[in-house]
């Protein structure tokens, strides 16, 4: 029997049950749209996320924080990952301001600026607001040089050699949701304060302070570099305000964005005789990196549940193939009496798994990609926005755009189809092993 | 003449169970071209078995049985179901598929043997016109009456143009007259040349063939030319 033939005999069974083949596709579909869903909104969060890290990622940086194996010491805990991987460990061990120079005398050829930052949750005042920042001490002309795209100001100017009460406010400061908002303008004299819990009882600290500019919008994260969601003031006054020669990270600028370059300086500062197990040293593309795998880890974890329900559809395909094949006995044993090979007996209980696989992954694969994108939408709105990337996203939600990769389409497609004809082997191979006297004997 | 099926000693024992049940006990019959042989013998007597070997629906326990010439026996099983595409089977309760249209039916047997779309379906109006059913060819089984599905049936075992038709009690499901006018259709068949091998209880239906072969107990115990 050729192929076309067995395919339309195929088809004929199925469309005699249609109710029957519609339910056991169903099975299919739910499982394929679960995996097509969550593999291409994974997908489009990882390449947001990454997106978003990329805003303003300096790649010839590193930083380094005290700890072993620690995140962080981004940019600020509106950033979204600044403190919260802070790592710390048990030890005494702090970084000085002043090890700066220690760094930078490591490798001198590889290394053209080392930059100390001190940073602190704080508040910004002025007589008509009062805004919870993160407060940023930096050496301004070092930290233009690291981040000369993005440390930029939108409106006054950022000083090289600020007076002690200059003050440079990131863009959401002044205009949360961007929507043209000024709660504060370069010019303005605002009040800074921190809570110093060092001394008992704790005591708010402040200073007068003048804005000297507000940066334009940076985007992103700001994962190790300007942070729209940050203030900025000189590293001195930063030392004398908060009391301590202590910094969190320290920025390294390296000559290049090299790997060599970036691991060489890496081993050199992670092992030296000052630091020796005392710091980490992260480059701005690990961290992309290390995100990229847990998404993807995260993304695996996922499609594994929803494949679960795919098996679930696989185990009902055999189900009611068995029963098509009780029900069917008398009519395998006329096709037997016609001359039908048992071979041709399995092609056409095949195929009608096939045909059910393609039938239930093609609606499966449009189902999920509706779904990711209805997904997406809600994202778009705000609805699941809060919890995504701290304070940037509470200002405006995160925009996923769902990606269906031609993998994720074919593999879900010949997933969806595998499975059905894999759970039809064991029914269509005993349907081929009737004995034609006896499925004809059969009532 | 050209013996379309030759058996010798022909044997097949069924386990019901564990006991062993002695279906055929040895069968000599030699059935010519163009010969029409009702085999009638009352339930029990190995007719059936002995229909199911010829149709090489089965093999024999012990003996030879030769179809156009090849020994069933030592036939696999995809061997077994190309030989049945030359044996063109009618049986008692039609078996026709209820999804199909009565042209559909046809030509199902024709798909199996490989037979092009456009061969299979002009070859197929030819068959039911022959049992005079032209014009209801695009009926399904179910709006047919019993007598138009066992000729649906007939024309589907003519489609293959076979060696030979076997028939199972063509007539046992359908009226006397409808019975009549199904046994003028195969008589016909007969005088154009076609073998028939039919197995009946019905002594009347026996009658019409060319020859008699008595069953009782698995073997033949008579095997008489007809005087028509």
């Amino acid at each position: 029997m050729k192929a076309r033939d067995i395919f339309g005999y195929s088809f004929s069974a199925i469309r005699l049950r249609k109710l029957r083949a519609g339910l056991t596709t169903l099975g299919v579909v739910i499982g394929i749209a679960a995996i097509v869903a969550l593999l291409s909104i994974t997908q489009g969060l990882q390449n947001t996320i990454t997106g978003e890290l990329q805003k303003g990622l300096a790649t010839d940086t590193l930083i380094v924080t005290v700890g072993g194996g620690a995140f962080g010491g981004g940019q600020g805990d509106g950033g979204g990952f600044g403190g919260g991987f802070d790592g710390g460990g048990d030890s005494d061990f702090t970084l000085l301001v002043n090890d700066t120079q220690t760094i930078m005398d490591l490798s001198p050829g590889n290394i053209t600026a080392a930059l100390a930052v001190i940073q602190r949750s704080g508040n910004i005042s002025s007589t008509e607001t009062n805004r919870t920042t993160t407060i940023v001490g930096v050496d301004f002309t070092e930290y233009k040089s690291i981040y000369s795209s993005t440390f930029v100001a939108e409106s006054g100017e950022i000083p090289d050699s600020p007076e002690n009460n200059s003050v440079v406010i990131g863009k959401r400061v002044t205009d949360p949701r961007l929507n043209g908002t000024t709660l504060f303008s370069a010019g303005d004299t605002v009040t800074i304060f921190w809570l110093n819990s060092s001394v008992r009882p704790p005591v708010i600290e402040n200073y007068t302070a003048r804005v000297a500019a507000v940066l334009e919008e940076v985007g992103g994260f700001g994962f190790g570099g300007p942070s729209d969601t940050s203030i900025y003031i000189p590293i001195i006054q930063a030392q004398g305000f908060f009391a301590t020669d202590q910094c969190d990270t320290i920025i390294v600028k390296l000559v290049n964005s090299e790997e060599s370059t970036i691991d060489y300086v890496s081993e050199k500062i992670e092992k030296s005789e000052e630091f020796a197990g005392e710091v980490s040293v992260i480059s701005s593309t690990a961290v992309v990196e290390l995100l990229q795998s847990i998404i993807s880890l995260i993304s695996l974890f996922l499609v594994g549940i929803a494949a679960i329900s795919l098996l679930v559809a696989g185990i009902g395909i055999m189900n009611i193939m068995i029963v098509s094949l009780i029900e069917r006995t008398r009519e395998i044993g006329i096709l037997k009496a016609l001359g039908m090979r048992s071979r041709t007996v399995l092609g056409i209980f095949l195929g009608e798994s096939v045909i059910i696989g393609v039938i239930g992954a093609t609606i499966g694969i449009v189902l999920g990609w509706g779904l990711a994108n209805i997904v997406a939408i809600l994202f778009g709105t705000g609805l699941f926005g809060g919890g995504m990337g701290g304070g940037q996203a509470a200002g405006g939600a995160l925009t996923i755009t769902p990606v269906l990769t031609p993998t994720v389409f074919l593999g879900a497609f010949g997933f969806g189809i595998g499975v059905s004809v894999i759970f039809a082997l064991y029914p269509a191979w005993r349907a081929s092993k009737l004995k034609p006297v006896e499925a004809l004997r059969y009532e | 003449m050209n013996a379309i099926v030759e058996s010798v000693n022909l044997q097949k024992t069924y386990m019901l169970g564990k006991v062993p049940v002695e279906a055929l006990r040895g069968v000599n019959l030699k059935i010519e071209k163009g010969d029409f042989v009702a085999i009638l013998g009352p339930s029990g007597s190995g007719k059936s078995t002995l229909l199911n070997l010829i149709g090489a629906l089965d093999k024999p326990t012990s003996g030879t049985l030769l179809i156009d010439g090849v020994d069933v026996s030592k036939l696999n099983d995809n061997q077994l179901a190309d030989l049945r595409r030359k044996v063109g089977f009618v049986f008692q309760f039609f078996n026709l598929i209820p999804r199909f249209a009565a042209i559909d039916n046809v030509e199902l047997s024709m798909s199996i043997a490989n037979i092009s779309r456009s061969e299979r379906k002009k070859h197929a109006e030819d068959m039911l016109e022959t049992v005079g059913l032209k014009d209801r060819m695009k009926h399904k089984p179910a709006e047919l009456s019993g007598g138009q599905q066992q000729r649906v049936a007939i024309a589907r075992a003519l489609a293959n143009n076979p060696s030979f038709l076997l028939l199972d009690e063509p007539t046992g499901n359908i009226d006397s007259k409808t019975a009549h006018e199904v046994m003028e259709i195969i008589k016909k068949l007969n005088e154009k040349g076609v073998t028939i091998i039919m197995v009946t209880h019905d002594q009347h239906l026996a009658r019409e063939a060319k020859r008699t072969v008595q069953m009782m107990d698995g073997v033949i115990t008579s095997d008489e030319a007809n005087h028509l």
